[in-house]
């Protein structure tokens, strides 16, 4: 895909990321229903129990609001079935905390009362809106310190499905690596799951045998940091700290915590102020990289948090010329890749393999 | 509770010839009753079964034989009256306490596995053959077994592949294995050509010679007089008589049984009047294979007559039914031709057969003239459902239909209130009835019999048998296939003998005897064409 | 035969009726306890089930959807029953029918400049009525495999028309992965859109619910007065003595596994073009599993499916609710597999009288 095209089609599906103009009127505390649809089970240890945990931070906040969930949700027409329950039951609103595409852009259309919000969605109507963290920005820093940790300047990947939101992790994390080391490679290696800690450990100990030394990936247990731990080799993770898990390998994770988001969109619904819109948590706004390891040494992490302070700041690293993995320039010097650009990435960028 | 018995058996029956006194009865029943709502199946039963004895069971349908059978066999529980064994009273909780006492039942329909061999048949249900089994160990004790009781079995061969006599015998020697000695037989010639009968006689007298009693459940009068050393006449439930074999005459064993003298002759077919006009079945020079490619029809050519009731005689199992399914539709000459009525019928479908007025009753009521989960109703109209009124191109009249079942039901004399129940709970003589008549009404040229008589109470025989003769009186032709060699003399204009898938001889009534007729059909003689 | 009873041919509608009712009364006593041991108030969760299966128009809606790919796959298999015959694959054919639908509405595509004109009214009816023929021609083909060999080999159709169900499963896998993956929205396992869609019934529900309802009817009609089903009753009591009475049993199994083959794939085409609007690895949903258990309940009446698969619609419901309360969707199909058993041994206990004729 070309980059016109590409942008082109980035408009087609964020209909504007303008907020609508609908209203909904306000609402006592007491009143509000919230149903959320869950992909996996509460107790997953990663991005589902970060959801949770930030519903009960919700219930702290607001304890006389009343909310319902139903874990393990299929991406088939009984998504569909469990919106539509959640309306039945007299949900006010409704959050997906994974993509369900038409299963609740159908059911939003058929409620138009009722606020359908859809993490890492990409439609938005005058009821429905969707939520995503720019956790690219995370894997940029954190690649810095791989780059400065690795002595082979080989990083690997566990990738669960080749998405553009893995895509744009694994990318992220090779341009800031090459920021400091032009030379270092990423190889990512696909498990088809998002949760699978038999093949994560095996994918990890495979990368560790083609000569990496670093690893990183997408997944929602610590599989391949205890590998690392084994194997004597770097890990960072994603959602949530996982150091236990292998403290000595451990450099850092993606974190993630939605619970100001949620705060903040159950104030706007009490007051009626809430607007449908597509909505990127900045990093520092529920995406951050996690407190160094304790093997870090302080001058990669001084030297990575240099470069993180310059993003929260308003700098963005995404800026041409950045190649593709054929060598094609798909960035042109002095154009910077919009977090809607990110959140499309449907390529790989020089040095990284495995996943196109 | 130990009693002597011999006094409290009715002095009206009496004990079997030359049995020593003092020695209690294997199994007796006394005063055995059993009811079912609004029905007695069996009222005041006292009757005794002595080692050593063949001890045969006599009555129509309907007279109470199986329900006393299903109390001896422990799958009922008699409402009043006990049974004692070797002396002592005993209440059967099941079958399996039935089974332990040694009471053993073959019966009509073989409880065997199908799909099992013969040694594992054998081996079901033993308490000495439990566990683990290699297949040496299981050969091996089949092996013993069958000896044991003077058989020789292919043991590894599958039951579904063996012939009706030969799992017959397999079950003889499963129940004699269990440790029976009280063996009971359900009709167990129906299956059996007459060599093989007078092997199953023998296996009996050997084991009755070893000191077992036998119940043998029959219609054959001649069967009770050549094998049993007592005869139980049973009637609407209760025992007429007990009789010592031999004491009493068939003609008065049959009017206890039935209540009144039989028939004692058919009406007398009319002499043949020979009419070259009439219309025929003519066979010319038809063979036909089975699906292992043996040929089981020779090249035949012949002609039937309507207005004649043709008999064709022979052994069971050679090739009398193929000829019959042939002059019915349902199968196809391999080679040679068949025409009705001058029409060449060569291959045409069954129905086309129907449409000809050839009504067919085939010789196994419920596996094949019959669907027995389904109504009167849909039996009625099982050949004629595409013709109007019950039926046509696309469509079916359930009102015609069922009034067409009642019409057929009427005629057969059956008392059924409801068209709409499953035939299977119609007694075989009254299914037979309905086929008959069903068939009746189609044979408007020709009817074909396959063993009509098999399994009939006697009145039931006698109301199918004037039925044949009155189509025949009325201008139909009747082909009749029977292995009872008495009916076909009595019955047929002429009959073809049958040996070996060869037609032997077609012989005009009074042209043989008896005997010519046995040499022919076990593949000796000649006869004239 | 069993104890001192007797097996009664002809079962009363009443008796049916009366067993299972207890049958069912005692299986919601079962999942009260069930619920109560998850630490649930049954009364509550009944409660709940009952308002927002009964009380809301989308509760409501949610039966009509759920009935309509029930009805078809359960007139398959009761289609299928009539002869005898187990049609354990409607699965497969729903599939199959869906996969052909999703081809025509695939490469139909709407024109949007033509949006709202009568040509476009013209090329939407002409795709759902050729996406209609394609899905009953592509669950016969389905199970024609299965009926030839049950037909003229005496193969068993229970374990190849199941077993056609993986194949078809893993081949809509192939088609929504490979080359009709959705690559507008990155939907996973998931063709593109079908822009035509069946017409509006009554909200939510399509006419796929009255197209339903009338197959059943058909059905019934057929049923009643047709020389096809008394053959297809004849075929399926004794085969022998269908021969015997003049029908090419071979030929009838064949048509007829075709038949509900055909139907079940409508099914399919109907799932696709008014619910789900793609092609989707989890379209069929086990709802040609469920059309067994629908058509058992129906016995031998056509009509008595629309009741069959509503209680059916309604357990599936109860799950959907359910699950909002924690109860894992695992515990529906259970809480299935205990009614199917419970009305099994209903209808059984229904047939046998404490006391019966003589034999």
């Amino acid at each position: 895909m070309t980059g016109a095209a590409g942008a082109a089609l980035a408009s087609l599906v964020f209909p504007g990321t303008a907020r609508s103009a609908k209203h909904f009127g306000t609402l006592a505390e007491s009143e509000l229903l919230i149903g959320f649809a869950h992909t996996s089970p509460v107790n997953d240890g990663g991005w589902t129990q970060k959801h949770d945990e930030a519903i009960r931070h919700l219930h702290a906040l607001y304890p006389a609001i009343r909310t319902l969930y139903v874990e393990s949700v299929p991406y088939s027409a009984d998504a569909t079935r469990i919106f539509r329950q959640f309306v039945a039951e007299g949900a006010q609103m409704i959050i997906a905390t994974s993509n369900y595409g038409d299963f609740i852009s159908d059911v939003a259309e058929q409620a138009p009362d009722t606020i359908f919000l859809e993490c890492d969605g990409h439609r938005v109507s005058d009821n429905l809106g969707w939520y995503y963290m720019t956790h690219w920005y995370a894997s940029y820093v954190i690649g810095i310190a791989a780059a400065r940790l690795s002595r082979s300047g080989r990083l690997g990947y566990v990738a669960s499905f080749p998405t553009p939101s893995v895509l744009a992790s694994a990318n992220a994390t090779l341009l800031g690596a090459r920021s400091v080391n032009p030379s270092a490679t990423l190889r990512a290696i696909p498990i088809n799951s998002w949760f699978d800690p038999q093949a994560a450990a095996s994918a990890g100990a495979a990368l560790i045998d083609s000569g990496c030394d670093f690893l990183a990936g997408i997944m929602d247990d610590p599989g391949y940091l205890r590998v690392a731990q084994q194997r004597g080799v770097w890990a960072a993770m994603w959602n949530t700290d996982m150091r236990q898990f292998g403290p000595d390998a451990y450099v850092s994770s993606v974190v993630l915590d939605f619970a100001p988001f949620y705060a903040q969109t159950v104030r706007r619904r009490l007051a009626g102020s809430w607007r449908a819109e597509g909505r990127f948590l900045k990093l520092g706004e529920g995406v951050d990289r996690d407190r160094w390891g304790a093997r870090v040494p302080p001058a990669v992490a001084r030297e990575a948090d240099d470069v993180r302070r310059r993003i929260l700041a308003g700098w963005s690293p995404f800026t041409g010329p950045i190649r593709d993995s054929r060598g094609i320039v798909r960035v042109a010097e002095g154009h910077t890749m919009s977090d809607a650009d990110i959140y499309a990435w449907d390529w790989q960028v020089q040095g990284v393999s495995g996943l196109v | 509770m130990y009693r002597a018995l011999s006094e409290s058996v009715s002095p009206a029956q009496p004990r079997p010839a030359g049995y020593p006194h003092g020695v209690p009865p294997l199994l007796a029943l006394e005063g055995v009753s059993k009811y079912f709502p609004g029905v007695v199946a069996n009222e005041n039963v006292s009757l005794a079964f002595y080692p050593g004895e063949i001890h045969a069971l006599l009555g129509e349908n309907g007279a109470g034989k199986s329900t006393l059978m299903n109390i001896v066999t422990g799958l009922y529980r008699p409402d009043r009256g006990e049974l004692v064994l070797d002396g002592y009273g005993v209440s059967f909780d099941g079958p399996d306490a039935a089974i332990a006492a040694g009471i053993g039942m073959v019966h009509q329909h073989f409880k065997l596995v199908p799909r099992f061999t013969i040694a594992e048949n054998l081996a079901l249900g033993r308490r000495d053959m439990r566990g683990i089994l290699s297949r040496r160990k299981l050969v091996a004790f089949a092996r013993r077994e069958a000896e044991k009781y003077g058989f020789a079995f292919d043991v590894e061969a599958r039951v579904e592949t063996l012939s009706a006599p030969e799992q017959q015998r397999v079950e003889i020697v499963r129940v004699l294995g269990r440790g029976a000695r009280l063996l009971i037989l359900d009709e167990p010639t129906a299956v059996l050509g007459p060599s093989e009968v007078s092997e199953l006689y023998a296996a009996l007298r050997r084991f009755r010679a070893d000191g077992g009693a036998v119940i043998l459940i029959s219609h054959k009068l001649e069967e009770i007089m050549a094998l049993a050393d007592r005869v139980t006449v049973l009637r609407r439930g209760r025992v007429v008589a007990t009789h010592l074999a031999g004491s009493l005459s068939p003609q008065a064993l049959v009017a206890e049984m039935i209540g009144h003298a039989p028939v004692e002759a058919l009406p007398a077919p009319e002499p043949l009047a020979v009419d070259p006009d009439r219309e025929t079945i003519s066979l010319r020079d038809v063979t036909m294979r089975d699906e292992s490619g043996r040929l089981r029809v020779h090249p035949v050519s012949c002609d039937i007559f309507r207005g004649e009731i043709f008999g064709i005689g022979g052994v069971t199992g050679n090739g009398q039914v193929a000829l019959a399914e042939m002059l019915a539709g349902l199968r196809h000459p391999d080679t040679g031709r068949i025409l009705v009525a001058g029409q060449d019928m060569t291959g045409r479908p069954v129905a086309a057969f129907v449409e000809m007025g050839i009504g067919y009753v085939p010789q196994d009521r419920l596996r094949q003239a019959l669907a027995p989960a389904l109504g009167a109703t849909e039996n009625a109209a099982l050949r004629v459902f595409r013709t109007p009124p019950v039926g046509g191109r696309f469509l079916w009249n359930e009102d015609a239909a069922t009034r067409y079942a009642r019409l057929l039901i009427d005629e057969a004399g059956i008392a059924l209130a409801d068209p709409s129940r499953p035939v299977r709970g119609l007694s075989g003589g009254n299914q037979q009835r309905l086929v008959l008549a069903r068939e009746s009404r189609i044979a408007s040229r020709f009817l074909v019999a396959c063993y009509p008589g098999r399994g009939l109470d006697l009145g039931a025989m006698e109301t199918m048998r004037s039925a044949l003769v009155a189509l025949r009186n009325t201008g139909r032709g009747v082909v009749l296939v029977s292995e009872d060699l008495d009916e076909l003399l009595a019955l047929s204009d002429r009959i073809a003998v049958m040996s070996g898938g060869q037609v032997k001889a077609i012989l005009g009534r009074g042209e043989a005897t008896r005997e010519d007729i046995g040499a022919l059909m076990s593949g000796h003689g000649s006869g004239s064409r | 035969m069993r104890g001192e009873g007797r097996q009664m041919a002809v079962i009363s509608f009443r008796r049916i009726v009366i067993a299972r009712m207890i049958a069912i009364g005692i299986v919601f006593l079962l999942v009260a306890a069930g619920i109560y041991g998850l630490g649930l108030d049954p009364g509550m969760v009944g409660r709940l089930v009952v308002t927002s299966t009964f009380g809301t128009r989308f509760g409501l809606e949610n039966l009509a959807l759920y009935m309509t790919p029930l009805l078809l796959t359960g007139a398959a298999v009761w289609l299928a029953l009539r002869a005898g015959l187990w049609n354990i694959g409607a699965e497969g054919q729903f599939l199959a029918g869906a996969s052909a639908a999703a081809a025509i509405g695939l490469s139909g595509g709407a024109n949007p400049a033509l949006a709202g004109s009568p040509a476009a009214f013209m090329s939407s009816s002409l795709t759902l009525v050729l996406a209609m023929t394609a899905s009953f021609l592509a669950g016969a083909l389905w199970s024609a495999l299965p009926a030839a060999g049950r037909a003229w080999l005496g193969v068993s159709e229970i374990i190849t028309t199941l077993l056609m169900n993986f194949i078809a499963l893993y081949m809509v896998y192939a088609l929504v992965t490979g080359p009709w993956a959705d690559k507008v929205t990155g939907a996973q396992m998931s063709s593109a859109r079908i822009e035509v869609v069946l017409p509006a019934f009554a909200g939510a529900v399509h006419c796929g619910w009255p197209i339903a309802l009338l197959a059943v009817a058909m059905l019934a009609l057929l049923f009643r007065r047709s020389r096809f089903s008394y053959c297809l009753a004849l075929c399926g009591s004794n085969p022998e003595a269908a021969r015997y009475a003049g029908i090419d049993v071979g030929r009838h199994v064949f048509v007829t596994l075709l038949l509900s083959g055909g139907i079940a794939g409508i099914g399919g085409m109907i799932e696709v073009f008014g619910t789900v609007h793609r092609l989707q690895g989890g379209l069929a949903n086990g709802y040609g599993y469920l059309g067994i258990v629908v058509a058992l309940l129906a016995r031998k009446s056509a009509l008595a499916l629309v009741p069959a698969a509503l209680l059916m619609a309604i357990i599936l419901n109860a799950g959907i609710v359910l699950q909002t309360v924690q109860v894992s969707a695992s515990a529906v199909l259970a809480m299935t597999g205990l009614l199917v058993f419970a009305i099994a041994v209903a209808d059984d206990y229904a047939a046998w009288s404490r006391s019966g004729r003589a034999s």
